[in-house]
């Protein structure tokens, strides 16, 4: 086992790594930042080192800074929390070569999975479902409606080059197809130079459901069952919940194997996270891969009872996984919600100085957060301040637990999302749990939020 | 307050003595300070050691961005000091056998190397970037520092 873990991570990440660590005996050394030197994860960690100025690239993305101070504190190992580093092959080489445990999978499955059509093929070979489509640019119009009558319609048309949303085109019928090609090729041509296409299935309701994988070193592979992460408004994940409430045992079942059965043929070791897109059928497509801990890892831990940071820690250092499929039991329901220092109408950012805090509690409620009172969120990072996460025997009542707590939750200074959640929480689609990665958007445009809320 | 009626008063304060004005009117309040700006921060650079003979093996040390060095909130006025361009470990000397690069009571001059810090694996000479008579070393030898932190107060000469 590792006696002493430098964490190249900031904020609740960092604290929530420095929690599990003291619970398995493992000193802990925090860098920070010179904007960072008071936060909480500074003052609770065993020692700290400034490694640079408040820019993320001057200290929590400086790796010499990082690496040296690994040395001088006499760290054994490196735990790179998510975002930052944490999905940066070249420095988890060099973590390596520089004789230290890296908490995280092998450089080479991180270098996979960061790129996503090497990532798409691997699951592909490795027997994960893929949306259907072409698999390449399509050549001419016979191709496409070939293409198109096996992919099944709706079909969406995607410029080669586009992306964030431009350049697509959605086609429900085949009649229509030949025509918003051309059109479709035409503005790509256009506005990106090129005018290649490529065509795939058009999910109308996609939903985002992620399954959990905890690996050994010894090719042992699990999963602890699923994430959904539907609400998300443009691509950022607002909340998530285990279970998800669009699958059924047997979808679970078939899902999860799926996915263990894919990490096991490619050697997948430590934690990550295998992202899908489930449609209105049931149907599952793999979208990508997470080599690292992930923000909302918490559901998981509440619907296992099992801590997957002491877990990935437990695991990096080699010891056997030591649990069978058949032992991980998903019981009552949880949901986390991401507090952010954020205009709960426009999304701007709201860094600043917090005046009051008080944060709920109760059976059932935690957070994860380094805020308080007087804590100040720095404009340099990330704009979330805390996780919310609640857990009750059934999804009914943990929604009122979550309505609850968000009563009690009490943040000045700064404006947050919270009134957001109050909303979502009340949102009939999101209640009834029949929503998909676009209801926030319909939330957001069916009626304004009441005055002073 | 509109930038004329305060472009008014700078104006008359031109070439007086007045060194601060406190102005309250309702919820407007204005606070000037006239004259010299604060004592000049300090800025410093590393150079890689170049340790002819020794050590062939080393790799191209890196590119060291030069850093400013604030002066320390708890300096004494008029004085000044040299922090850590970055973390690594801190020695006053280029071997245990050598004696320090600068004592205490020592003029230094711009550009003299006053000591190294080790990182990754590499020498990194720290030279003073101002002149200046060395009043205290702030860190023990073969001490861990932290980006930032204070290694040498000086006095201006």
């Amino acid at each position: 086992m590792f006696h002493k873990i430098l964490i190249a991570n900031r904020a609740e990440i960092a604290l929530r790594i420095i929690r599990a660590a003291r619970e398995l005996g493992i000193e802990t050394v925090a860098v920070h930042s010179t904007a960072d030197a008071n936060s909480l994860h500074v003052k609770f960690a065993d020692e700290s080192l400034c490694i640079g100025p408040p820019p993320s690239k001057e200290s929590y993305l400086n790796i010499p800074a990082i690496l040296s101070a690994a040395e001088v504190s006499g760290a054994d190992a490196i735990h790179p929390g998510y975002g930052f580093l944490s999905e940066n092959a070249e420095f988890a080489e060099m973590v390596q070569h520089a004789g230290l445990g890296w908490i995280g999978p092998r450089p080479e499955m991180i270098r996979m999975m960061g790129n996503k059509v090497r990532a798409k093929e691997a699951m592909r070979e490795a027997g994960l479902p893929q949306l259907p489509g072409s698999d390449g640019v399509v050549r001419d119009e016979r191709e496409l409606v070939r293409l198109a009558e096996k992919v099944g319609f709706p079909v969406i048309l995607k410029a080669a080059s586009g992306g964030g949303g431009r350049g697509m085109k959605i086609v429900r019928e085949k009649d229509q197809l030949g025509q918003m090609y051309r059109t479709a090729s035409a503005e790509a041509l256009a506005a990106f130079g090129n005018g290649d296409m490529y065509v795939e299935r058009y999910v109308e309701r996609p939903r985002h459901v992620e399954i959990q994988i905890v690996a050994d070193e010894h090719g042992n592979v699990v999963h602890f069952g699923e994430r959904e992460c539907s609400v998300q408004r443009r691509h950022q994940k607002m909340l998530e919940e285990s279970p998800s409430p669009a699958l059924n045992e047997k979808l679970r079942e078939r899902m999860g194997r799926v996915a263990v059965e894919a990490m096991k043929k490619i050697r997948y070791n430590n934690l990550g996270t295998i992202e899908f897109l489930l449609d209105e059928r049931g149907e599952f497509f793999f979208m990508e891969m997470n080599t690292r801990i992930q923000v909302e890892h918490p559901v998981t831990e509440s619907v296992t009872g099992i801590d997957l940071l002491k877990e990935q820690i437990r695991l990096a250092a080699g010891e056997e996984l030591g649990r069978t499929q058949k032992s991980i039991a998903l019981r009552g329901h949880a949901i986390e919600l991401r507090i952010n220092a954020e205009d709960p109408v426009t999304f701007a950012p709201s860094p600043g100085l917090i005046t009051a805090y008080h944060a709920p509690g109760g059976l059932g409620v935690r957070v994860d957060s380094i805020a308080h009172e007087q804590y100040r969120v720095l404009p340099f990072y990330d704009s979330m301040v805390a996780k919310m996460i609640v857990t009750a025997d059934s999804r009914p009542a943990a929604i009122m637990r979550a309505r609850r707590a968000l009563q009690e939750y009490v943040v000045e200074g700064i404006k947050t999302n919270i009134p957001f959640h109050k909303r979502l929480l009340l949102f009939e689609p999101f209640v009834q749990g029949r929503y998909d990665t676009r209801t926030v958007e319909r939330l957001l445009a069916e009626a304004p939020p009441p005055a002073g809320a | 307050m509109d930038v004329e009626k305060l472009r008014a008063i700078l104006a008359a304060l031109q070439g007086t003595d007045v060194t601060r004005l406190d102005w309250t009117n309702g919820q407007e309040r204005i606070t000037l300070r006239m004259g010299h700006p604060p004592a000049p921060v300090t800025a410093l650079h590393a150079v890689p050691a170049g340790a002819p003979g020794s050590s062939a093996a080393l790799p191209t040390p890196p590119q060291v961005t030069p850093v400013v060095a604030a002066a320390s909130p708890a300096a004494r006025d008029n004085t000044f000091t040299v922090n850590s361009p970055f973390v690594g470990t801190f020695y006053r000397a280029a071997s245990p056998d050598n004696p320090s690069f600068v004592e205490v009571g020592q003029v230094v001059k711009k550009g003299q190397v006053l000591c190294i810090v080790e990182a990754m694996k590499l020498m990194n000479e720290i030279e003073a970037e101002q002149p200046g008579r060395l009043l205290e070393a702030l860190i023990q030898n073969g001490s861990p520092v932290e980006y930032g932190e204070p290694l040498f107060r000086f006095e201006p000469v």
